[in-house]
């Protein structure tokens, strides 16, 4: 699906790496810049990634602040609760998401969870325009089930890059990502529930504060380092050995 | 102005439940510092100092002004602290906040009433020239304990600035370029450096713990800092001469646990210092470049 070619901005891109299709017009996603009549050039260095079956293509770079996208899985902290509405901070010093206080599974104007200030909560967004404050939700609208959505009870929550985030979000990290520390702990017999969220957010949780700290550990160590594969699963083993 | 991001719930919880674990979040022990590093500019006088994720850079100028009238035979120190938007979004320019005042207050108290630098060496003509140093203290980053980071940049500093040889003729004074004279070194009396001490108490641990209800980090960081309930700041010498004893409101701390905190922050600074006279010598090294710094030499050799 991505393909490892890496680019600097203002190149000029290979037209054959470039993926076309017959019906569906080129999307051009983060990092890609058109200039009329038919120029394309990266406006970031980052590697250049291309779906044939959607016909994008966009350009993988870590940096920048969080934007919301509608359909990203976040985590959110709450901030204050109005009427019918919570809102919540997806990252630090931007505009409040609004969360429904009802957008929870199964929940009425009775049984809706009580989230004060502070609380952490596992959310979709469901809204994400340039000029508006995006909205949130915890409970899939077509069925009516969480899905795993809700709020976030113990456990600890680190900071990463925002690129390491989407690495641990892909739906094959290890083949697709290069990323198999937590494959590795996992392999070592530790026990853990964890929740990625796309604007660099990690929750994790675990039976001993040790685990999670090590667990955490692990993550932000892989993100600022860089780890490699053989690196990572060294990481891994000394941490699950010292548990 | 936006507010400072605190931590969530969650965090808060954790924090709690692994400070009863007798475990720090990133795995330091409780008296420990964190990874420090100083580094000196091209320039004399200018020093960057990263204590984890803090980072300070310190530069010291001096110039050549009229004395206050006072004080005709004292020279100028001031020391000017900066935290600008940069350091955290929550710092509004020309604004001074409440971390801003503190640490320019601390740094002063610390180092420049505690007289760490002579300032009547500083006077070259009495009552109408004198040397005027100005250290400013740029936060670049913070990540906690601004305090500790500042003081050892600007006595980093101070130790690393040459200031331009002068010479004096009944009222005429010949300031000499670099070329002209080496530059000579300040005097100073002494190298005081400041240790935070962080207490936590009930309301962060919680009530019901048979053993002593509490807990005194070293070096805080951002977060350790946003939850804890006390903190004293103490500033002593590499000779264990307390300077100063910084305790702003917060959790009552009794006697004996000051007194551990005074003799913990000795050890700390001398490590510290030693750690400081270690940078400076390999920067000498450095800049020795021909071997002929001790025959440029112009100032005197005094005992400290």
């Amino acid at each position: 699906m991505a393909t490892e070619t890496f680019v600097l901005p203002g190149e000029t891109l290979d037209p054959t790496a470039l993926p076309s299709h017959p019906k569906l017009p080129l999307k051009l996603g983060p990092g890609l810049r058109h200039i009329p009549p038919n120029t394309i050039t990266p406006t970031v260095a980052g590697q250049l990634c291309t779906d044939k079956r959607k016909n994008a293509v966009w350009v993988e770079f870590n940096g920048s602040r969080y934007i919301p996208t509608a359909g990203d899985l976040v985590i959110a902290t709450i901030q204050k609760s109005s009427v019918d509405l919570y809102h919540a901070s997806l990252s630090d010093y931007t505009p409040n998401a609004s969360l429904p206080q009802l957008s929870f599974e199964g929940a009425t104007k009775k049984t809706r969870p009580q989230l004060t200030s502070g609380n952490l909560v596992y959310g979709r967004v469901t809204l994400a325009n340039k000029h508006m404050d995006p909205e949130l939700e915890c409970v899939s609208s077509s069925t009516g089930k969480s899905e795993g959505l809700g709020p976030l009870t113990g456990g600890m929550l680190f900071t990463i890059s925002l690129g390491m985030a989407r690495r641990m979000m892909l739906p094959k990290p290890v083949e697709q990502g290069n990323l198999v520390v937590l494959d590795e702990l996992g392999a070592q017999g530790v026990a853990f529930e964890i929740a990625v969220g796309r604007n660099g957010r990690v929750w994790v949780d675990s039976k001993t504060v040790k685990t999670t700290l090590a667990i955490g550990k692990a993550i932000v160590d892989t993100d600022e380092k860089g780890l490699g594969v053989e690196d990572q699963k060294k990481l891994a083993r000394k941490l699950a050995r010292d548990l | 102005m936006p507010r400072e991001v605190e931590p969530s719930l969650n965090e808060k919880q954790f924090f709690a439940k692994a400070l009863q674990e007798n475990i720090r979040l990133d795995g330091r022990a409780f008296d420990q510092f964190r990874a420090l590093e100083l580094d000196f500019g091209d320039e004399y006088g200018v020093a960057d100092v990263r204590l984890g994720k803090t980072r300070v850079h310190t530069h010291i100028t001096a110039e050549v002004t009229t004395p206050f009238p006072d004080r005709p035979f004292d020279g100028v120190f001031t020391i000017a602290t900066e935290l600008s938007p940069m350091t955290s979004p929550s710092i509004e320019l020309n604004r001074p906040s409440e971390t801003e005042t503190l640490l320019s207050r601390l740094l002063e108290k610390t180092i420049r009433r505690s007289g760490a630098l002579d300032t009547e060496s500083l006077c070259l003509i009495a009552g109408s020239k004198c040397w005027s140093i100005r250290a400013d203290v740029h936060v670049l980053s913070h990540d906690g304990n601004l305090v500790d980071a500042s003081c050892i940049a600007v006595i980093a500093a101070l130790q690393h600035f040459r200031k331009p040889d002068t010479s004096t003729e009944g009222e005429q004074v010949t300031v000499y370029t670099v070329r002209e004279r080496e530059p000579v070194p300040l005097s100073l009396l002494h190298f005081p450096l400041c240790v935070t001490f962080s207490f936590y108490g009930e309301g962060v641990l919680g009530k019901g713990g048979e053993e002593e209800g509490e807990v005194v980090l070293i070096d805080a960081n951002l977060m350790e800092e946003q939850l804890r309930e006390g903190s004293v700041t103490v500033g002593v010498n590499r000779h264990g001469e307390v300077c100063q004893i910084a305790k702003l409101g917060g959790l009552p701390v009794d006697a004996v646990a000051l007194l551990h905190c005074i003799s913990v922050a000795g050890v700390k600074v001398k490590e510290l210092s030693k750690f400081i006279t270690g940078c400076l010598e390999a920067d000498a090294k450095k800049r020795d470049k021909g071997g002929m710094m001790a025959e440029l030499r112009a100032d005197n050799d005094r005992v400290s």
